[in-house]
Parts: structure tokens; C-alpha cells; sequence
């Protein structure tokens, strides 16, 4: 029953490691229904690519040097494509999957998932489902309950991170270091921990934020 | 940031390594200055003389002037700069007692007790020959003598001059007024080496003295010529080439006392000590002779058998070395007797008596009451008494006793004075209850502040200086104990970044390319055919093998990510981590807690999380279980973390040096805990650790634990190797 290539799934694959980029490219090259359009490194190749070519569906790693999955996500988002985006990491952090899905992914994959698994993922996403596996759902609502940094906390959260203190944020974002406690304090209460070392900590280990190498 | 703060700095420190040797240069300047200082009025009518410091003699504050009323020879009392150079000192000067002088010291340094024994010029009054007397003092005596107009009376006790002495360059002209008369004698001298600079002081030679009106003022040339001008208006005045060796060595008067030692009219007296052996009946008149040894508040006189004061008594104006002799009614007493309704006759002037040396033990006796005596004590307390005086209070060994001085001068010692220091003094002891007030023995009359001398401060280990080194020894300790935590922090916050970095690093290449082979295999075995089974189930195995590699490098992965622990949420930690391993599974997870859960330190709780972690993993991936059981048992000083399983087990002899259990141990050396692992194949697997926890921190406790905390660290920075191989194993 092998459809002609027009009815074909058309994946692009975006990765910035190559042996997953191959794998991944012939793996599902020889799956029946999918046609791999191409394998691109960055985010910003991907979107030259989805403005050149139709596709369906995009495998989106979401850590990748320059533009990240997330970034990409936003991008593709606002440009108004219909393509849809299966997040494919290693990455399992509550706040990956929570920005994943908030940036618009229909379905969220980790990269040692069995290629059956895969294969329903992405005929399931590309047929208008959403596929997320109970675990990281699971994971998702966990998130969910928690309130949402704003951005300027985050951006506060990061220079705490790098070990500044308040004084430094505060002349760094040219705010008054009365205010930056007042950030800090509502992150440590949003986190839900104890001091601000743990804040950064916190924030480390769920990804909220990256560390810069 | 610290970038542009260096040179910041750097330009700091160079201005302060320009500007110290500046300001040292310039505070030199200052305190150097020939003027500093300068003009100097005494505050004697003020009651205040505590920039004077006296060589000899019993110098004290009366009816704003100084007095000096010893027969002291040589008696000097200094002040002012060392680097005066150029100016003039006067002053009212009057004699307290026929055959001595008095007057004024120009720029004097070097000094000493006794009565040449300085290096300067001194100008003065002298009764025996009537004479204005100039000379230089280098602990001998160059003098230039002029007799006064004898029609103006000679110089007289009890009577001021003034006094002017000046000094410019090699220039010291010196001159006296009588004011009532208003008549001046003057002597000027011009000298070819002489002393170029020092301080000024009053000095008294045997009569004793009294001194007002002090001014010091910067002198010019101008000043100088001035008074040479006025002098030469009254008279002729050569200025003499320079001091010539006098005729008389000493500024000690050739002839003596002798003169005046004609005895009065009074033949017999008696030796004071006998007074006590009058009968208290009958009233009784006696005549002694003796010394005065005190004058105020009360007139002591003193001779070789003991004291007897004589209180109200009619009398000259004495001082203290004058030889008088009393006649009065004898009130004797029980240690000492008294000369009642006396009249008191000055006989001759002589030296002080010398005081002599007991013990506060012997003092109490009573048997030196109304003697002048020198002692030491301890001082234990100090007040304002009455009449503006100074008590103060002495112990010696187990006697108490009590010194009482006038003010007068005495502010600044009674200031600086500390508590519990050890002291000399000399006095007169009195054993009448009028001074005693029954609280002490005897109490000690000193004549001045000048007959006390401090031997000794107060011992450095008094109860305040000791509560002082104990919070000063505990703000340090906090403070060491601050930093080191603060060390410690810094450093659990470097591993921290570096399992960070390392798990970055491995996420971007060990976990991608398994992930990556995986997907190849899959494809590879998509395009192998169907009918060759046995590259499949390879195929098959391959791909499995490659999905269980990149599981085990992201749980190596999940291991260095930091966990970031309260010991709180060691165990929810533990059933989260476990939970997550078993998903999808029917692996069923208990976790149990006994004992008070308590706050335990960082390294501690990281540690056991890791260890929990492993056994944990080790039993998800090896023993292939049913259940697992987490429990952790807070005892009193040590917390226990128990992992079991109802796995395949193993068989200990075998496989004790995988499973990552080498890993667990020397995680467990890192926090000197101890690991029990119990395996039989088929029967499950237990991990035990038992880690001992610091004791509870309290005030009474806290060296301890500060000492521990000290030599752990240390044991810890002597293996910091095998410590990073546990850091950086999955």
C-alpha cells in the first residue's frame, strides 16, 4: 500500500549533532510514508528550509548552539507555517517540556525512544494529534502548577546564576539594588526555595536556565 | 569590573605612599616648631597645672600661683616644647624663706633630679647676697651675679617681683622689677656656644617659692633690642661678652647656713617621742624642736624620735624643711601626742626630712603615726574627697590604708592613674580617726601628687581585659568560622559547576552519538530483508545495546546535575530519583522515615543522595526487583540510609568490585561514613550507610565542634583526589 511521494509524511530534521542527524535521516528514510526533505544543523537553516520547501512535520532538537529548539519554535510559530514540530531531545527537564508545549510543539520526544514509538509519534502528530508520552505529561502538569517567572526575573536569575550580587544586577539592568531583592525574593518564593544559591541551583537543574559554557 | 578597579587602586596606594611621608614630614614640622604653641599662659588661677612636670620639691595650686614649699634645693617644675628657640618667659616670682633664690629656667632639656642637673639658663632672685643672678646650667654652673639696689630693701620673703627672661640667638638678658618700687635691674649676656633651644620650668634653690602670672612668648629681634633699649634708659648696661667661670662653683651659697644658726632664747627642749610619756591628767607645757614635715591640713614636725602635730597653732609662714621649734600644751595621745594652743618659732631653713621605708604592716602598728614614711600599695580605688582633695585607697598584702592629697595639680595623675596599679608614696601616716573615719588603719597625708610614683601598671589580666580577649577570641572565631563556610560553600559551588560543565559536555557527545548509532541500526536493519533472521535478532541486539548506552549516559548525566538538597528532601528526593528510574515499570518504591528529621550539613546530605542514587540505579538495572524500599533513621548523632531490594541479589565474593559499589565506598570515606552492602544470589540486596552527624551545635559546644569541623577539613584536603574521582563517575 505505498502511497505516491505528494501523500508522504515530509519530515525536516533539525540537530546540531551529525551521527544523530544521519541515523536519524536514514532511519526514517527507509520507514514506508515519510519522506526526509533534509537534515539541517541550526535553527536558522530550518527556517530558510521550511520557507523553501513544504513540509509537514519537523524533528526539533531543543539544545543546539545559536538559535535553540525553543527559539526556533517561537520563529516557525510566528511565521505562521502549519508545519508541525515534534521536540526530539535527550533533555527531560520539567521546564523544557513546559516550553516546549507552550511554544506550540505538538509532540515531545526523547531521543532513546524505539523507532516503532517513533514512527506513531509522527504519523499521530502529522494527522493533526497531539503526542506526548504519559511520563513526560505527567511531568508537564507537575510544571503547570507552578507560577511563571516574568522575564525580567529570569534575566535577574541568570546574572544570580553567574554569582553576582545584588548590587551588581542592580547596575548591570540599572535598577536600584532595592528592587533587584525584591525579583530576587519573588523568584526564591516562585521556585519554592530557601535562598538564592538554591534559586540558582533550582533553576539550573530544571532548566529554566542554562549555564554558558 | 576588577579590571578597572586595580589601577584604581594602585593610583590609591601611590597617593598614600606620596602623601604618608608627607604627613609624617609635616607632623614633624609641627611638633618640631620653634613656636609651637606659642603664646603660653599658666592656668594656675584656674586650678589647673597639668602640663608642668616637677623634678623635686612638693609643688602644688594655692590661690592662683604655684607653690613650692620645700626646702628642696634645686627643685624644678618644666614645661613647654624641647624646640622653643627664640622668646621670653616672665612671671611674678616671690621667695617662701630667707638664704635660697627662686626664679625662672629658659630653654632647658636633659633634666634631672637635684640642683644642676639640667642643661639651659636660669634667672633668678637671691636673698642671701641680694642678687639677680643669671648663669647656665650643664649639671654644673656658669653664673653671671648682680646685686640689687640695696636701698630698695634687698630681696625679701613673701614679697613678688617680676621677672623677664629672654633669649635671642646667643642673647639672654634677664631682668627684675620690684613693682611696689618699680624699680629694675637687668643683666645681659651674649655667649658664644650656647644652648640653642628647650623648654621652660620654674626652679626654687633651698627657700621654696610661689610663682604666677607665667607668660612665654615667641621673641624677635625687635623684642630683643627693645628690652636692651630699656634697660639702657635706667642704665648703663655693657652687655658682657659671654659667662665667665665664677668666682664660686655652684649655684650653693658660700656661706652657708651658718649664720643664721643661732639658736632662740629657749634652752631646753625635748625629743617629741617623749611627749607620750606626759600623764594625761594634768595639763603639762613643753618645747621641741624638730622639722616640719607637713603643713597643710595640719602643721607636723617631726625629729629623730618621732612626729607631733600641732594643730592651730600660731606660726610664720613655714614650709616644709624648716627647722622650727614649738612650745604648747601636750595633749598626749596613744601613738602620737599633740602640741595644743602652740606658738611655733622658725629656728633655721634645712632640708627636707628623708622619709623612711616601711611596710603598710608596720604603718598600722601605729608606731610611725605623725612620721614621715614611704610605702607601697596597690591602689584599689579613687574619689574627690572633701576640700578639694584626692582620696584614694591602697591596699598592701592584707592591710587597707587610705592617701589623701590636695587637688591642686593632681587632676591629670588622678586621671591617668588606673585602678590596681602599684604605687610609691611617701607621706606622713596618721592615725587619727578624724582622717581614718575608723575605715582604715592609718591613712597617708601626701603633701603633693608629686610624692606618688607609679612602679607598675595594673596587671594586663584584669576581669575587664579578660572579657575583652574572650569576645575578642569569639568575634574570631565566628569570623573564621564564617569564612570557612564560606570556603566551603565556594567550593561545593565549584563542583557544582564542574559536574555542570562535565554533564553539558557529555550530553553533547557521548549521549548524542548513542542516540545517533541507535537510529543507524534501525535503519540498517529497515533495509535488511526479511528472510534473514539472524542479522535481524544481531540487528536487534545492536540497537538495544546502543538505546541501553545512551540511557546510561543520560542517567550519568541526571548524576552530575546538582541536586541541590535540603536534608528535608533527602528521602522525596530519593522516591522522586527512584520513581523516575522505574517508570513504566511495576517496580513498586517505599519509603520510610524514622526519628526527628534534622538539618544536616550539605556534604552529608549530597552524599547521601548520591549513594542512594546508585543503589538505587544498580538495583533498577541489575537486580530487576519487584520492590525497593528507601528508609532513612535520624539517631542521635548519626542518620542511616537503608536500600533494599527483593532482586536477583548477587554473590558477594563476585561482584563486590562492580556495580559501582568501589564508587559508594569512597563516596562513604568522603564524609567518614560507613557502607554495608548484603547480597546472596536470589535473595535481594541490602545498602546500608550510617554517616555520623556533627552534635548539635550550642554555646558550651561550639569549640568543640568549631576543632572538629577544623581537623575534618583537613583530613578532607589531604585526600582531595579520590573526592573528584567519586565527583566525576556516572
Amino acid at each position: 500500500m505505498l502511497k505516491n511521494p505528494g501523500d508522504s509524511i515530509k519530515i525536516l530534521i533539525v540537530d546540531d549533532h551529525p551521527v544523530v542527524r544521519t541515523g536519524l535521516t536514514n532511519m526514517l528514510g527507509t520507514q514506508s510514508g515519510f519522506h526526509v526533505i533534509g537534515a539541517v544543523a541550526t535553527g536558522q537553516e530550518a527556517i530558510e528550509a521550511l520557507k523553501a520547501h513544504s513540509i509537514d512535520l519537523l524533528l526539533l532538537d531543543l539544545r543546539m548552539p545559536g538559535m535553540n529548539g525553543i527559539e526556533t519554535l517561537h520563529a516557525i510559530k510566528k511565521l505562521g507555517l502549519r508545519t508541525r514540530v515534534i521536540v526530539l531531545t535527550s533533555f527531560e527537564t520539567d521546564e523544557d517540556i513546559y516550553r516546549a508545549v507552550h511554544a506550540g510543539a505538538e509532540g515531545y520526544l526523547l531521543k532513546n525512544t524505539s523507532q516503532v514509538e517513533m514512527v506513531d509519534a509522527i504519523r499521530a502528530v502529522s494527522a493533526g494529534n497531539r503526542y506526548i508520552p504519559r511520563h513526560i505529561a505527567s511531568r508537564l502538569t507537575e510544571r503547570m502548577m507552578r507560577s511563571d517567572l516574568t522575564t525580567r526575573e529570569l534575566e535577574i536569575l541568570k546574572m544570580l546564576a553567574k554569582g553576582l550580587t545584588n548590587k551588581q544586577i542592580g547596575r548591570a539592568l540599572e535598577i536600584s539594588s532595592n528592587t533587584v531583592r525584591n525579583h530576587v525574593n519573588s523568584v526564591i518564593e516562585k521556585l519554592e526555595v530557601s535562598d538564592r544559591t538554591e534559586a540558582a541551583t533550582t533553576a539550573i537543574q530544571r532548566g529554566i536556565i542554562e549555564v554558558d559554557e | 569590573m576588577i579590571a578597572r578597579k586595580q589601577p584604581y587602586f594602585r593610583r590609591l596606594t601611590l597617593a598614600a605612599v606620596g602623601i604618608l611621608p608627607l604627613a609624617v614630614f609635616a607632623l614633624g614640622l609641627y611638633f618640631h616648631h620653634p613656636t609651637r604653641g606659642l603664646p603660653y599662659h599658666d592656668s594656675f588661677a584656674n586650678g589647673k597645672a597639668d602640663e608642668w612636670t616637677a623634678l623635686g620639691g612638693t609643688w602644688d595650686l594655692i590661690t592662683g600661683a604655684i607653690r613650692n614649699d620645700s626646702d628642696e634645693r634645686g627643685a624644678k617644675l618644666l614645661a613647654g616644647s624641647g624646640y622653643w628657640r627664640n622668646y621670653s618667659i616672665e612671671a611674678d616670682v616671690m621667695l617662701l624663706g630667707p638664704e635660697g633664690d627662686a626664679g625662672l629656667i629658659l630653654r632647658s632639656s636633659d633634666e634631672e633630679e637635684g640642683v644642676d642637673s639640667y642643661r639651659g639658663y636660669y634667672a633668678g632672685l637671691r636673698s642671701l647676697d641680694n642678687s639677680l643672678v643669671l648663669g647656665r646650667a650643664d649639671h654644673e654652673w656658669l653664673e653671671e651675679a648682680k646685686k640689687l639696689d640695696l636701698a630698695q630693701g634687698g630681696i625679701n620673703a613673701f614679697q613678688w617681683y617680676h621677672l623677664k627672661l629672654l633669649a635671642y640667638d646667643c642673647q639672654i638678658v634677664v631682668k627684675a622689677t620690684v613693682p611696689s618700687q618699680g624699680s629694675v635691674t637687668s643683666i645681659a649676656v651674649k655667649e658664644k656656644d650656647c644652648i640653642k633651644s628647650g623648654r621652660v620650668g620654674l626652679r626654687s634653690y633651698s627657700s621654696g617659692g610661689v610663682w604666677k602670672n607665667v607668660v612665654v612668648r615667641a621673641a624677635a629681634r625687635k623684642d630683643l633690642v627693645a628690652m636692651l633699649e630699656t634697660l639702657s634708659q635706667k642704665e648703663p648696661v655693657s652687655v658682657q661678652p659671654s659667662i665667665q667661670k665664677p668666682a664660686f662653683l655652684g649655684s650653693e651659697p658660700a656661706t652657708g647656713n651658718e649664720r643664721q644658726r643661732t639658736p632662740g632664747s629657749s634652752t631646753s627642749f625635748q625629743p617629741i617621742g617623749s611627749l607620750r610619756l606626759f600623764p594625761f591628767s594634768n595639763t603639762q607645757f613643753a618645747t621641741v624642736r624638730g622639722v616640719v614635715i607637713l603643713t597643710s591640713p595640719t602643721l607636723i614636725v617631726q625629729d629623730t624620735t618621732g612626729g607631733v602635730s600641732v594643730p592651730d597653732a600660731a606660726q610664720p609662714p613655714l614650709k616644709i624643711g624648716d627647722e622650727v621649734e614649738v612650745y604648747g600644751r601636750v595633749h598626749p595621745g596613744d601613738f602620737s601626742s599633740t602640741l595644743e594652743d602652740a606658738t611655733v618659732r622658725l629656728l633655721w631653713a634645712r632640708s627636707p626630712m628623708p622619709a623612711l621605708s616601711v611596710t603598710a604592716s608596720q604603718a598600722a602598728t601605729g608606731a610611725f603615726d605623725a612620721n614621715f614614711i614611704e610605702l607601697e600599695g596597690h591602689l584599689r580605688g579613687k574619689h574627690y574627697g572633701p576640700d578639694n582633695t584626692l582620696v584614694l585607697d591602697f591596699d598592701a598584702g592584707p592591710e587597707a590604708f587610705r592617701a589623701i592629697v590636695n587637688r591642686g595639680r593632681g587632676d591629670f595623675f588622678f586621671n591617668e592613674v588606673k585602678l590596681n596599679s602599684q604605687l610609691r608614696l611617701r607621706g606622713i601616716c596618721v592615725v587619727d580617726s578624724r582622717y581614718t573615719q575608723n575605715l582604715t588603719p592609718f591613712v597617708l597625708l601626701l603633701r603633693s601628687v608629686d610624692d606618688m610614683k607609679v612602679l607598675a601598671g595594673p596587671p594586663w589580666w584584669n576581669a575587664r581585659h579578660l572579657i575583652a580577649v574572650v569576645i575578642g577570641i569569639l568575634i574570631l572565631a565566628l569570623v573564621i568560622n564564617f569564612l570557612y563556610s564560606r570556603v566551603e560553600h565556594w567550593r561545593l559551588r565549584a563542583v557544582a559547576d564542574e559536574r555542570e560543565r562535565l554533564a553539558h559536555e557529555m550530553h553533547d557527545t557521548l549521549a548524542q552519538s548513542f542516540a545517533g548509532i541507535g537510529f543507524q541500526l534501525e535503519a540498517i536493519r529497515n533495509g535488511v530483508p526479511g528472510n534473514l533472521p539472524v542479522v535481524h535478532r544481531q540487528l536487534d541486539l545492536a540497537s538495544d545495546l546502543a538505546r541501553h548506552s545512551h540511557e546510561e549516559a543520560r542517567r550519568s548525566i541526571a548524576t552530575l546535575r546538582p541536586p541541590s538538597l535540603q536534608s528535608g528532601e533527602l528521602l522525596t528526593a530519593l522516591k522522586r530519583c527512584a520513581l523516575r528510574m522505574v517508570e513504566g515499570g511495576t517496580v513498586q518504591v517505599v519509603t520510610s522515615c524514622f526519628g526527628d528529621v534534622r538539618a544536616m550539613p550539605l556534604r552529608i546530605t549530597d552524599t547521601l543522595y548520591r549513594i542512594g542514587q546508585e543503589a538505587i540505579a544498580n538495583s533498577v538495572r541489575h537486580a530487576h526487583p519487584t520492590a525497593i524500599s528507601v528508609s532513612l533513621d535520624y539517631q542521635k548523632n548519626r542518620v542511616r540510609l537503608l536500600v533494599t531490594d527483593n532482586g536477583v541479589g548477587f554473590r558477594q565474593e563476585e561482584d563486590l568490585r562492580g556495580f559501582g559499589i568501589q564508587g559508594m565506598r569512597r563516596r562513604a570515606a568522603g564524609i567518614f561514613a560507613t557502607l554495608q552492602v548484603v547480597s546472596a544470589p536470589g535473595d535481594g540486596t541490602l545498602v546500608e550507610i550510617t554517616a555520623c552527624l556533627p552534635p548539635h551545635v550550642t554555646v558550651l559546644s561550639w569549640p568543640h565542634f568549631f576543632w572538629k569541623n577544623l581537623t575534618e577539613h583537613q583530613t578532607n584536603a589531604q585526600e582531595p583526589r579520590g573526592q573528584h574521582q567519586n565527583s566525576y563517575r556516572g
